[in-house]
């Protein structure tokens, strides 16, 4: 036996043997095992990388647990930082709130339902749904009051569309401040939905000729309440029951909740208990004291439902730095309210020239789209921009062209090309240029 | 269904002509025959009844509609709002905390930092009663009865200087309370800036300056599984404190002692769980704020409060 595989077979004894030992017994076991064996900076790293080959690892050498263990299966104990979280200053407490998605951790263009960004105005009801019922009238010919069992027998339609909050981004319009990516631009999720297309409810319900508003209320403590468009109510409004193939999630509006894809999040309303169908629309305060937005002249534009193309580098991105100068693969996410993403560019210069992108996931109306290209970075600093036209012809806006029009005062729909600087060390942060 | 019967107008059409007509609505499926009307067509769930809509049906529209009869003055919403609102709007409508400011900011809409209020921003008188009603106060919405409502809207909109002090609301007069912002609303006017599609030499790299920097990104240490100390009633209270009092108790609202600040529950402690369960259950008016009873969730088991304080107590030692 050479002295080197002896050394490795001394080595693979001690790694394993320290196995059933935790923490720090484990560390000075091995530290001590080592010494033993000397002078190897080599044997350390052997050890300290039981995946390296030759070793092989413990895991591949004994049995793993069993089915059912976990009867509903979690992420990976090791992806315990890729959660929602919140910015606490932004509201007075946790019960009207809102959670960001961890853009940066996410990959395609599904978000996992367990990840999908939380907007409360009274926090999370428990609704039991055998007790939930969804009541439809006003200018109706038959005024229903459905069941979960009864809304289930419906034709049934599935699509994949994003949501986002309005106000995503909406603390930056007065200057960069959010620290990363969860943060600057995570009021945003693409999910399956399914359910009901609210058209096919109306028939059954027979909608009066005059009819041309219907306000959705919520079974939360908020009544949360909108005023939607009938022509909207009639295109492709979705009573969802369904996320990602299972029940939608309680965060989610569990067990139905309206999706208006494209529009405001704040207009899907979740927990859904009420449509009633009228003539006018009924100026609740979600829709005059909230998402309106305050324009330079003192007025504000009310009903501006679209949310409008708009893009973000997700890698790099202050969660994703560089490591070294080198080749990377640059990628990111593109949406738009009003259609399909018809391409991205990405400009590596703050937008003095531009590079075409190539699409990496199906590309479908009203949904995230994920493009990408390959760059490489010389290690000095840069300015990263994407930049998403949707198939209206469209092109997403700079801050400067939103600001001349809207000044700074309107919080929503803020869809300005983002900048992030790539610092000489591979950091990446958050800034806005002029 | 009959979706593919003769249509009473066809038999006027030769034989022919009918038969191709029918074949083709046929083919085409029910719809193009029966989409005049599909009311009820699957039939499924129950009619709902007057008395139904009735306990359901609660909004209300600028012009009056869904506003049920009653009154109220600027006089009894004072002491409601006190009671009710002030603790987090403030006595005078200021706001407490990050908590929605309810007055003032009168012709600020135009500054940098604009102040919207009910008085310097909101539409309609209407939207206020119905929020009020609808999701007010922020513990206990749809506790308040309609004339309670009339009160507190009457009186702030007497906050905003928009009526008297001698002021009653009712049905018949809120529609023609008009606030100063009604006017200032306009349509979407989106899409309202056309970017220019350029691939080379879009700008002068002279002219770009980073004009704001947002704080650099400092990764959280890595989570580690680690065991959680506490008894089992404490892991059992979390949930419901998250739910339920963590509005007062991780803010401070109404003085009610924050979950952590240990020198402000050493006392508390002190007196044992029996009588702090006992204050927490059944209410109690301390020197610094009102506890109402289980914090004004009547819902809660006397054994959830009990796991709450503790969960709550183990937080704050």
């Amino acid at each position: 036996m050479s002295k080197q595989t002896e050394l490795d077979q001394l080595l693979r004894t001690v790694a394993l043997s320290s196995e059933e030992l935790t923490g720090f017994d484990r560390r000075s076991f091995l530290r001590n095992g080592l010494t033993l064996l000397g002078g190897a900076g080599l044997a350390a790293a052997a050890a300290a990388d039981p995946g390296m080959p030759p070793n092989v690892p413990p895991w591949t050498k004994r049995l793993g647990s069993g089915v059912t263990t976990d009867p509903y299966g979690k992420p990976s104990p090791f992806e315990a930082d890729v959660k929602r979280r919140t910015v606490e200053w932004l509201t007075a407490d946790k019960i009207a709130s809102i959670s960001f998605t961890p853009l940066a951790d996410l990959k395609g263009i599904v978000t996992p339902s367990g990840l999908v960004f939380e907007r409360y105005h009274a926090g999370l009801p428990a609704i039991e749904p055998q007790q939930h019922r969804l009541m439809i009238h006003g200018m109706v010919k038959r005024p229903l009051i459905l069941s979960m069992d009864d809304l289930m027998r419906f034709p049934s339609t599935s699509m994949i569309r994003f949501l986002e909050c309005p106000a995503n981004g909406g603390m930056e319009w007065r200057g960069a401040q959010m620290d990363r990516l969860q943060f600057s631009h995570g009021m945003l999720a693409c999910c399956e939905w399914t359910g009901v297309l609210l058209s096919t409810l109306l028939e059954e319900v027979g909608i009066d000729k005059k009819a041309s508003w219907i306000l959705a209320e919520g079974a939360d403590g908020s009544h949360m309440s909108r005023s939607i468009p009938m022509d909207k109510a009639l295109d492709d409004a979705l009573i969802v029951y369904a996320q990602n193939g299972e029940a939608l999630r309680p965060e989610q509006g569990y067990p139905v909740r309206l999706i208006n894809p494209g529009w405001e999040g704040n207009t899907c309303v979740k927990w859904l208990r009420r449509l009633e169908i009228g003539d006018k629309p009924w100026y609740h305060r979600e829709e005059t004291s909230k998402y309106t937005e305050l324009m330079p002249d003192g007025r504000s534009r009310e009903f501006s439902f679209v949310q409008e193309c708009n893009s973000v580098v997700t890698s790099p991105s202050p969660e994703k730095p560089l490591t070294k100068p080198g080749k990377y693969w640059v990628e990111g996410l593109a949406w738009s309210g009003r259609g399909k993403i018809k391409r991205v560019d990405v400009s590596f210069d703050g937008g003095v020239s531009w590079r075409p992108t190539k699409f990496t996931s199906i590309v479908l109306p009203r949904a995230l789209t994920r493009f990408g290209l390959e760059w490489d970075w010389d290690g000095s600093t840069a300015l990263v921009q994407s930049r998403a036209v949707d198939e209206t012809g469209y092109v997403q806006p700079t801050y400067t062209q939103l600001r001349d029009v809207r000044g700074s005062s309107s919080i929503y729909h803020k869809n300005a090309i983002h900048t992030w600087k790539i610092e000489n060390n591979g950091g990446v942060r958050n800034v806005q240029i002029s | 269904m009959g979706g593919c019967a003769m249509s009473r107008s066809a038999k006027r059409l030769p034989r022919s002509v009918t038969i191709a007509l029918s074949l083709t609505a046929c083919l085409l499926g029910s719809s193009a025959v029966v989409a005049a009307d599909k009311t009820g067509y699957y039939g499924y769930g129950l009619k709902a009844t007057p008395e139904q809509i009735a306990g359901w049906d609660i909004d209300v529209r600028p012009d009056g509609k869904g506003l049920p009869p009653g009154s109220g003055s600027v006089e009894d919403g004072e002491y409601l709002y006190e009671e009710k609102c002030a603790e987090c709007h403030g006595s005078f409508g200021e706001g407490v905390g990050k908590y929605p400011t309810l007055a003032g900011g009168e012709g600020s809409l135009r500054d940098d930092r604009p102040h919207k209020t009910v008085g310097s921003y909101w539409k309609y008188t209407s939207t206020l009663w119905d929020y009020i009603h609808r999701a007010m106060p922020f513990t206990q919405p749809e506790s308040l009865g309609d004339d309670e409502v009339y009160a507190l809207t009457a009186y702030v909109l007497y906050l905003n200087d928009l009526v008297e002090d001698d002021f009653v609301l009712t049905q018949e007069n809120l529609s023609s309370i008009r606030l100063p912002n009604e006017g200032n609303f306009i349509p979407d006017a989106r899409p309202d800036v056309t970017n220019k599609h350029c691939m080379k030499k879009c700008r002068n790299p002279a002219d770009i300056k980073i004009t704001s920097e947002a704080p650099a990104y400092v990764p959280e240490p890595k989570s580690e599984p680690v065991a959680t100390g506490g008894s089992m009633a404490g892991a059992a209270g979390k949930p419901v404190f998250d739910q339920y009092c963590a509005i007062c108790h991780a803010s401070g609202v109404g003085g009610a002692p924050i979950v952590g600040d240990i020198e402000a529950w050493a006392p508390r402690i002190a007196q044992g769980m029996d009588q702090m369960v006992g204050h927490a259950v059944d209410g109690y008016q301390g020197d610094a704020g009102m506890m109402p009873a289980k914090g004004g969730f009547s819902q809660l088991s006397d054994e959830e409060v009990r796991q709450a304080v503790q969960a709550m107590v183990e937080a704050s030692q």
